[in-house]
């Protein structure tokens, strides 16, 4: 991960100029996101992210008069690593509420840890709706279901020229993935959209060919692909280079980066949902949050298309420090009861908990909006 | 083997979680115990019979994945039509499973892989574990693929007054990791010191030597991948039943490199070996973290592999007691030291 | 028929980097009968400088394969001469045992220079595939299945014509026969192993485009190779090289009819299947393997 030199500074000013005024204890919160492995690029943007929000709040006079301090664990894209990665943050570093821990699996790997130590825990990426229907009051999600994005893309339909009219799906074979194309299955059936073939492909497999030989002749106009950054990428690139005759949606809310500079194909269009967009910013509920966002990520040095998941990390972090500061303590249970209550102006838009799941265990469930942008020879556009 | 030694080894151990009670530091030793006892298990192979079996990790999944499978009980469709369905087992009943199928698939792999010898033994060694690794990974009916199981229950033990307790403490952990590693290294140190193990010792030194005395090869080698085996599917599974989530990655050829790497520096053939070099390199990740990467540590872990290899290949146990026994004679001149002295009294 | 078509073509382009890989082990399995675990370290190693030549120093594509098989040259007559060069060749335990270590050390310096997330390798090539009825092929996988040709149609010169592939297929055969007639058999294992991980680097400098570079990719090229050796046998590098072929073939049309995710899986079954049946590989004289 680059650092420019210039976000350094500013944080180092930014310390030194609040230090006088802070307590020496600083309020921790714990960070579990895949820093290495098949999804690391998605990863590494939530945690610049988040960051950027942990350097904004100490510039702005910290938390509760206290410095904040993040603890950043690499959770490896794997869920076992998730679930050391949880016991290391309670356990050893004592934090007392958590961001985490990107994919669906690693969160639901994560949770039980969660009800046995009981520390809270702010989703700011899964979207399997299995994380908050399980019964665990300890999980407090701000991103949005599979449900709601295949709801809010309902909306979107009409957008799409020629119109959709059969869909095939090529899907990561995870929780994420899976959870995905049934929600996205269920609404494209509600709108009277036939169904084609789905694929799967495991999380690592950089050559998607057998899988897409297979959905070239299933007659479909459309293909949706619900991966990482990195399989998203390998999957348009290897689609053009078949010829697949389907136009390609991608969901989940990771852009595949790398397109923008080796673009496919002269004319070849691509969709993607994203739940933040940093290239029309103006379409941001709160264009202000937005844009002072986009302007520290830009002067951080980050790559630019990372916004479109960087914000999760932002908001996150956010939503957490809010509750920190309602609940004037360090203490889990009153960090969890105080997060019920909080309403946070976020990047994505606003934010606040509703109710979700088994009746006198509910989760917390945020609902956020979802943008469509277009993808043609490296330049985005809204869709 | 030193039985004083042990017995203050195991004492110490025993006591620990009184004298050291962090919930965080019996887990790091809990986790490192884990590991002892799989490479403990590797030793025999590689230490005691001479076999570079680099696979290992297979066994310590299978181990893991049949526990928790038998634990939670499966329904899965083998084709033509034919389900196999089988209840959630207690957990010690699934952990003795695993034992008995890893020791089973133990024999299956010393049948395939000692039709061939030295560097085609250990490449199907390792294809095994990659295409274990590949069916949990795929066969997401039986295994849940890359979500990995999750909720897999604990073991429990019933302790007089309090009933059925389920062990999921830190401290119980350690002290259940304690007890099965104590009597996997008594198994090792009987077996080696048995005819048995005296065969095994036979085939590691010459294999050709060996058989012209009359040992059974193939028998001894047989006994000594399914002993190997089993003990490293019982590490599995205590892993699958403490730690409670497992997924396919428990395959990879890393965990089988992190096993050997503590048989090989600790000492191959030599029953502290691997649990000095479990300890070492167990420990080590924990008491780096904060201040070192861990890219940084594995460097170093690589390093000091080679290292270790090139200037003790015998290992760091052995070496430690050539050490002291260096230091007990200190009447023997090295050679050099004596050419010396008889060089400087010629020119005199 | 045209998906059987593009299987082909698919499998020819896998299938030719694939024999480089396998030449590379080959050549350093069977004259010193060392398993170099470090191979698809090579392979990685030539990605990045790929990466790292055209993405950082904007040096054109061509020469990045150039300089990535130079880098690998060198790094493989360094380890050569400072690990290996110590050992008896004779003890294959501690020898595989160095080379893993070596594997470790290579693959996290990788990740700790470039980090964890895969680095896309911008090529010169245009986009647009090249269709030719329904069968189609990107430029970049053609230009990379020209490349590899022609580096094995070199190699294959190389051995057969010159006096030092003599020196080589001398070694190749028999050690001591080879010193006696003046064979200079330490300089050989330099070069060996040099030239070796040269092709590993080329081969990954190659497949990095089409795909992307990890600093994890260099495990399952690792495993190929030694799953084309086998399969090719040790005795043979032309069979090393149709083994590599083979192997993609395997591979495509094992993904395409059998199964998609087990792709990866059908190179360790090919080995199991082989040493069950024909230990000594399918185009190696006879020797003795167990």
């Amino acid at each position: 991960m680059a650092i420019s030199k210039r976000y350094l500074t500013s944080l180092l000013v930014g310390t030194l100029a609040a230090t006088p005024a802070l307590a020496a204890d600083p309020v921790k919160i714990g960070v579990s996101q895949p820093l290495t492995g098949a999804v690391a690029a998605s990863g590494n943007y939530v945690t610049n992210g988040a960051r950027l929000a942990a350097a904004e709040i100490n510039e702005n006079g910290g938390l509760l008069g206290r410095q904040l301090e993040l603890i950043i664990e690499d959770n490896k894209s794997n869920p076992r690593e998730a679930v050391n990665a949880a016991e290391k943050l309670i356990l050893r570093d004592k934090v007392p509420v958590i961001m985490g821990a990107w994919s669906s699996t690693y969160t639901l790997a994560t949770m039980p840890k969660l009800e046995e130590y009981g520390v809270p825990m702010v989703v700011e990426t899964s979207s399997s709706s299995k994380i908050t229907t399980a019964g665990n009051p300890w999980i407090f999600r701000i991103a949005p279901t599979s449900a709601m994005e295949a709801q809010a893309f309902a909306k979107n339909l009409s957008s799409f020229n020629p119109p959709i009219k059969k869909v095939d799906f090529l899907s990561v074979n995870n929780d994420w993935g899976l959870g995905a194309s049934q929600e996205f299955e269920k609404m494209f059936k509600a709108n009277g959209i036939e169904i084609g073939q789905k694929e799967t492909v495991a999380p690592d497999t950089v050559d998607l060919s057998a899988q897409l030989s297979a959905l070239k002749d299933t007659g479909s106009d459309t293909l949706i692909m619900t991966s990482g950054v990195e399989q998203l990428t390998l999957g348009i690139r290897q689609a053009a280079e078949q010829q697949l005759p389907q136009r390609i949606v991608t969901t989940g809310g990771s852009f595949p980066e790398p397109l923008l500079e080796s673009p496919g194909p002269k004319g070849y269009t691509s969709s993607h949902l994203l739940f933040f967009s940093p290239w029309t910013p103006e379409s941001a509920v709160h264009p202000e949050i937005a844009g002072a966002f986009v302007d520290a990520w830009n002067e951080a040095g980050y790559s630019f298309p990372g916004l479109s998941e960087g914000f999760r990390g932002y908001d996150g972090i956010m939503t957490i420090a809010a509750a920190i500061e309602d609940a004037g303590s360090t203490e889990s249970e009153a960090i969890r009861a105080a997060l019920w209550n909080v309403q946070v102006e976020g990047v994505n838009g606003d934010i606040s908990f509703f109710k979700q799941g088994p009746a006198g265990k509910e989760s917390g469930q945020n609902e956020p909006n979802v943008y469509v942008v277009q993808l043609k020879d490296g330049k985005v556009s809204a869709q | 083997m030193n039985w004083k030694l042990f017995a203050i080894f195991v004492l110490v151990l025993g006591l620990l979680p009184f004298l050291w009670p962090d919930p965080y530091f019996l887990s790091v030793m809990g986790s490192a115990g884990i590991m002892i006892i799989a490479a403990i298990s590797l030793n025999l192979l590689l230490g005691y019979t001479g076999q570079l079996s680099l696979g290992h990790a297979a066994f310590f999944g299978i181990g893991a994945y049949t526990s928790a499978l038998m634990s939670l009980g499966f329904d899965v469709d083998i084709g033509f039509g034919i389900t196999w369905q089988v209840d959630a087992k207690p957990v010690w009943l699934a952990f003795a499973t695993a034992i008995v199928v890893t020791g089973f698939f133990g024999w299956l792999v010393g049948k395939l892989a000692f039709k061939v010898r030295g560097a085609y033994f250990v490449v199907i060694t390792i294809s095994f574990a990659q295409v274990m690794r590949m069916i949990s990974l795929n066969w997401t009916d039986l295994t849940e693929g890359p979500m990995g199981m999750i909720s897999i229950p604990p073991f429990s033990l019933w302790i007089p007054g309090e009933g059925l307790m389920n062990l999921t403490s830190k401290a119980a952990i350690y002290w259940l990791v304690l007890t099965v590693g104590v009597l996997a290294y008594l198994l090792i140190a009987m077996l080696v010191s048995s005819r048995q193990g005296r065969a095994m010792i036979a085939l590691r030194e010459n294999e050709t030597l060996a058989t012209s005395v009359g040992i059974p090869v193939t028998y001894f080698l047989a006994l000594a991948t399914i002993i190997s085996a089993a003990i490293a599917g019982a590490a599995g599974g205590l892993y699958a039943h403490t730690v409670r989530i497992i997924d396919p990655d428990v395959f990879l050829f890393i965990y089988t490199v992190t096993m050997v790497i503590m048989v090989v520096a600790g000492g191959k053939g030599t029953l502290g070996g691997p649990v000095i070099g479990g300890l070492i390199f167990g420990l080590m990740p924990e008491m780096l973290r904060g201040t070192v990467q861990p890219e940084v540590q594995w460097v170093i872990y690589g390093i000091t592999m080679i290292v270790i290899l090139l200037f003790l290949p015998r290992g760091l146990v052995p070496a430690f007691y050539d050490f002291i026994a260096w230091i007990r004679s200190p009447g023997a001149i090295p050679e050099r030291e004596s050419r010396r002295v008889l060089a400087t009294e010629v020119k005199s | 028929m045209a998906e059987i078509l593009q299987h082909v073509v698919n499998a020819m382009v896998l299938g030719s980097t694939y024999a480089l890989l396998g030449i590379g082990l080959t050549i350093i399995f069977g004259i010193m009968r060392v398993v170099n675990f470090a191979h698809g370290e090579l392979y990685t190693l030539g990605a990045y400088v790929a990466y790292g030549m055209v993405a950082l120093l904007k040096l054109d594509f061509f020469s990045s394969i150039l300089v990535a098989a130079l880098v690998g040259m060198l790094i493989g007559a360094l380890i050569e001469y400072v690990f290996l060069r110590r050992k008896d060749l004779k003890n294959i335990d501690e020898v595989m045992l160095i080379m893993i270590g070596i594997m470790i050390v290579m693959q996290n310096l990788e990740l700790m220079v470039w980090g964890g997330v895969a680095k896309i390798i911008p090529t010169p090539f245009s986009q647009d595939p090249i269709a030719v009825a329904s069968v189609s092929i990107s430029p970049t996988r053609l230009f990379v299945f020209s490349v590899a040709a022609v580096l094995l149609f070199v190699f294959y010169l190389g051995i057969e014509r010159t006096r030092f592939g003599l020196a080589i297929r001398a070694t190749f055969q028999d050690q001591d026969a080879a010193r006696i007639v003046g064979v200079n058999v330490k300089r050989i294992y330099t070069l060996t192993f040099a030239l070796g991980s040269a092709m590993a680097a080329v081969a990954g400098a190659l497949l990095a485009p089409v795909f992307v570079a990890t600093p994890l990719m260099g495990d399952l090229a690792s495993l190929k190779a030694f799953a084309i050796v086998i399969l090719g046998g040790l005795g043979s590098l032309g069979g090393a090289a149709m083994g590599g072929f083979l192997l993609a073939f395997i591979e495509e049309f094992g993904a395409g009819y059998i199964s998609s995710a087990y792709r990866d899986a059908f190179g360790f079954l090919v080995i199991i299947i082989v040493m069950l049946f024909r230990p000594q590989g399918l185009f190696a004289a006879k020797e003795r393997v167990g």
